[in-house]
């Protein structure tokens, strides 16, 4: 008594016709979605290029590290998202990318929400450093200045008839050194 | 009382600098109470007796020579509480009482520092 009868598309053929999916997971391990090892000759360096969509002079790989985790994986120049031309008909304008565009190995970093690799301060370091040194060594300097220098009313201590209670009420003149 | 943002640093910086002029805010006077006048000085009178700021549990730093006004001002908030506003014119007379209070201290440092003032300048004057 099932009205709806389940669909059961095998992947081969989702794969062959993937117009009738809006997805086909063509990664399911890590060892799927892991670049290729690191190229030695021209030809493993020009087929590498090719397997990214990228032309030869641009490309690029990381040093060797043995086959651990960057292999042949392009390495792209670092430009975040956020100093990227908003007013350009990106194909994907939230993330400021084209399609097929290759991704950087640390594209989660570059996104528009995360960390500008490119930003320039507004003045340089040392001015920054400079300011707040100063701000700082001169309320430091106030400060020190004022430890030695205490401010009071110019009045005698308060005048009590009770012999030995002199000076009992001392308000506002900071601590007992004089 | 005026001019007080100028004045109180520029106290401090007397001290430090001058310290043989100014007289610190802890220090009693040092002259002779009488020096300079005609007759004696007329001594400050205590209303409030030792046993009524017993009683009353007046603070120590209370027991003033404005105590017998305070007093009076505490008894009438105690008797009219909560219309304590009806105390008005305790209130008024106790703070004019320390107001007084300051203004009389005020003039005894002035006197000690201008006294202090002359010595030194007799002193230099002896030197000389």
């Amino acid at each position: 008594m099932n009205l709806i009868k389940p669909v059961i598309l095998h992947r081969p053929w989702l794969k062959a016709n993937f117009i009738y999916a809006t997805t086909v997971r063509n990664h399911l391990w890590t060892k799927d979605y892991k670049p290729g090892p690191f190229p030695k000759t021209e030809e493993q360096r020009a087929a590498a290029a090719e397997k990214y969509g990228l032309p030869l002079s641009e490309y690029a790989s990381y040093p060797d590290d043995g086959g651990q985790a960057l292999g042949d994986y392009p390495c792209l120049p670092m430009i975040s998202a956020e100093v990227k031309d908003p007013y350009y008909p990106w194909d994907n304008p939230e993330l400021k990318r084209n399609f097929n565009e290759p991704m950087h190995y640390q594209f989660d970093l570059l996104r528009e929400d995360r960390y500008n690799v490119n930003a320039r301060f507004r003045k340089p370091m040392w001015y920054m450093l400079a300011q707040c040194l100063g701000a700082m060594l001169s309320s430091f300097g106030l400060f020190w200045v004022c430890d030695f220098v205490k401010m009071f009313h110019p009045v005698t201590p308060r005048q009590y008839p009770k012999k030995g209670a002199v000076g009992l009420k001392v308000r506002g003149y900071g601590p007992n050194q004089f | 009382m005026g001019n007080a943002v100028g004045t109180y640093p520029v106290n401090g910086f007397k001290l430090y600098f001058h310290p043989e002029v100014t007289p610190s805010p802890y220090e009693e006077p040092t002259f002779d109470p009488n020096l300079g006048f005609a007759g004696k000085r007329k001594p400050r009178v205590m209303v409030a007796t030792e046993e009524e700021m017993r009683s009353a549990k007046l603070a120590l730093e209370d027991r003033d020579y404005c105590a017998h006004v305070l007093l009076k001002f505490r008894k009438c908030r105690r008797d009219n509480f909560p219309f304590v506003v009806k105390c008005e014119h305790e209130k008024h007379a106790y703070l004019n009482c320390q107001n007084d209070d300051f203004l009389l201290r005020a003039k005894e440092y002035e006197r000690e520092r201008r006294l202090r003032v002359r010595a030194v300048a007799e002193q230099k004057a002896q030197e000389v």
